[in-house]
């Protein structure tokens, strides 16, 4: 392996994406070759640059209320916004209408608790919660002034006390909240942003819900279930009476070690 | 957008679509260098995806097929009209024309000295000296986005991204050399 080669892995390399051997073989020349331990460095202190301090420029709220008016709806249904739902619709029919919004993307109803496709259905509500956050207008009820702002501002609008052992840090600011709901029930809606991508985690009461079984992935300390849908990478898992759902189009790497922080 | 046309393969495509609305304007900022130019851009890429709906397949990945509409529509529309001497004149920074490995002149003891003194303003002003190709590749990556998914954006086979993506970084670092201090 040349130092071109070894070059070219540098990045699959920081982001763990090279087969262990090959892995090996990169770290090894980097040990033996001061110039490839350069751009090692370099490519180390790049990647933290563009990360960190490359100005991002997300759409202006005009063009996205443009092309929100624009784009066609789905048949006849129009999502509605949480708010509108808060003050006028009462939460057995705000169920119905997540299925009815849900319908053309659900494969099925939701079924009942600890049958088969009951994930898929809690994944499917998962997205359409995080979409419906994405293009709410105003999908924050309290912008973030750090977590210890936001959780108090749940008490009294739950009830339920959320717990939410990650506030947010450098790399995963929290943006703010709202409630929400999952399925049938109030959610707190706490809303996180890696970069460009939103970052939505729904925390609910657990309980009469159609979780899997088995969650076949293991992320801190809790058995989590992980699906990719539609672009979106969810994970959910439980701890205690509550139910979590984290929701993103963020690469699957970055949300699980995102999942690592809020599961503690 | 136009009218009536393709309503029903529009509401086929989902709302989901306009989630990508923020990383698409990204990209269109940095390919086209100003804010007005890039709301246009993403609102054509919209129109067409509308038009072309028909032409997506449910459950394929909707997001690397709208970067690839909007990289086209740049490419069509945008660029052939462009007189803006940044993007234009220095697109002869081309990230292939040096190798990888003989770019001993950048690896002075200074370098990570200075890329960690980089500010925000700076590493955008490299970046826009770059290639329309480079910087795509390069955003791209950034959002996430896999090997096979830039592919598909650039329209390139899936075995040169990892050496584009390398050349692109590698043009932005001497970029940056002259930016620090
Ligand atoms: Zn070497």
């Amino acid at each position: 392996m040349d130092c071109e080669d070894v070059r070219t892995y540098l990045l699959d390399d920081h982001r763990g994406q090279l087969a262990p051997e090959l892995a090996r073989e990169v770290r090894a020349h980097v040990e033996r070759c001061a110039a490839c331990a350069h751009d090692d460095a370099a490519e180390h202190a790049l990647s933290e640059l563009l990360e960190r301090r490359l100005p991002q420029h997300p759409a202006p709220l005009a063009l996205k209320r443009r092309l929100a008016a624009q784009w066609p709806a789905p048949g006849a249904a129009r999502a509605p916004w949480w708010p509108r739902w808060r003050r006028a619709v009462a939460p057995a029919l705000a169920a119905a209408l997540v299925l009815a919004v849900a319908a053309p993307w659900l494969t099925g109803r939701l079924p009942a608790s600890g049958r088969g496709d009951g994930a898929q259905a809690l994944v499917a509500e998962a997205v359409n919660d995080h979409l419906r956050v994405l293009l709410s207008e105003h999908p924050l009820e309290v912008e973030s002034g750090g977590i210890h702002q936001v959780k108090p501002w749940f008490a009294g609008r739950l009830d339920f006390a959320p717990v939410v052992p990650f506030g947010g840090d450098v790399e995963f600011p929290l943006k703010g909240g709202a409630v929400g709901w999952f399925v049938d029930r109030k959610a707190a809606v706490l809303v996180y942003q890696r970069r460009l991508h939103p970052i939505s985690l729904f925390v609910f009461r657990a309980d009469g819900l159609p979780w899997p079984a088995r969650g076949g992935e293991r992320i801190g300390g809790v058995d989590a279930y992980r699906q990719t849908a539609r672009g979106f990478t969810v994970v959910l898992w439980r701890t205690g009476d509550l139910g979590y759902a984290l929701v993103s189009d963020l690469d699957p790497k970055e949300l699980a070690t995102f999942a690592s922080k809020l599961v503690g | 957008m136009g009218g009536g046309a393709g309503t029903g393969a529009g509401a086929a495509l989902g709302r989901e679509a306009l989630a990508y609305v923020d990383s698409l304007h990204n990209l269109a900022r940095y390919l086209t260098g100003n804010a007005s130019d890039a709301d246009d851009l993403v609102q054509e890429t919209y129109a067409r995806a509308l038009k072309a709906a028909e032409r997506f397949t449910p459950g394929t990945n909707l997001k690397a097929w709208l970067f690839r509409i909007l990289r086209n529509t740049f490419l069509s529309a945008y660029r052939r009209e462009r007189n803006n001497p940044v993007s234009g004149g220095l697109d002869t920074v081309d990230p292939a024309a040096q190798g990888v490995a003989d770019d001993h002149w950048l690896r002075d003891d200074m370098e990570l000295d200075r890329l960690r003194k980089i500010v925000a303003g700076e590493i955008e002003a490299a970046l826009m000296t770059l290639s329309d190709e480079a910087r795509t590749v390069i955003l791209l990556d950034l959002e996430g986005l896999t090997e096979v998914e830039v592919a598909q954006v650039v329209g390139c086979a899936v075995g040169t991204v990892k050496s584009r993506l390398a050349r692109a970084r590698l043009a932005l670092r001497r970029q940056l050399k002259d930016y620090a201090r």
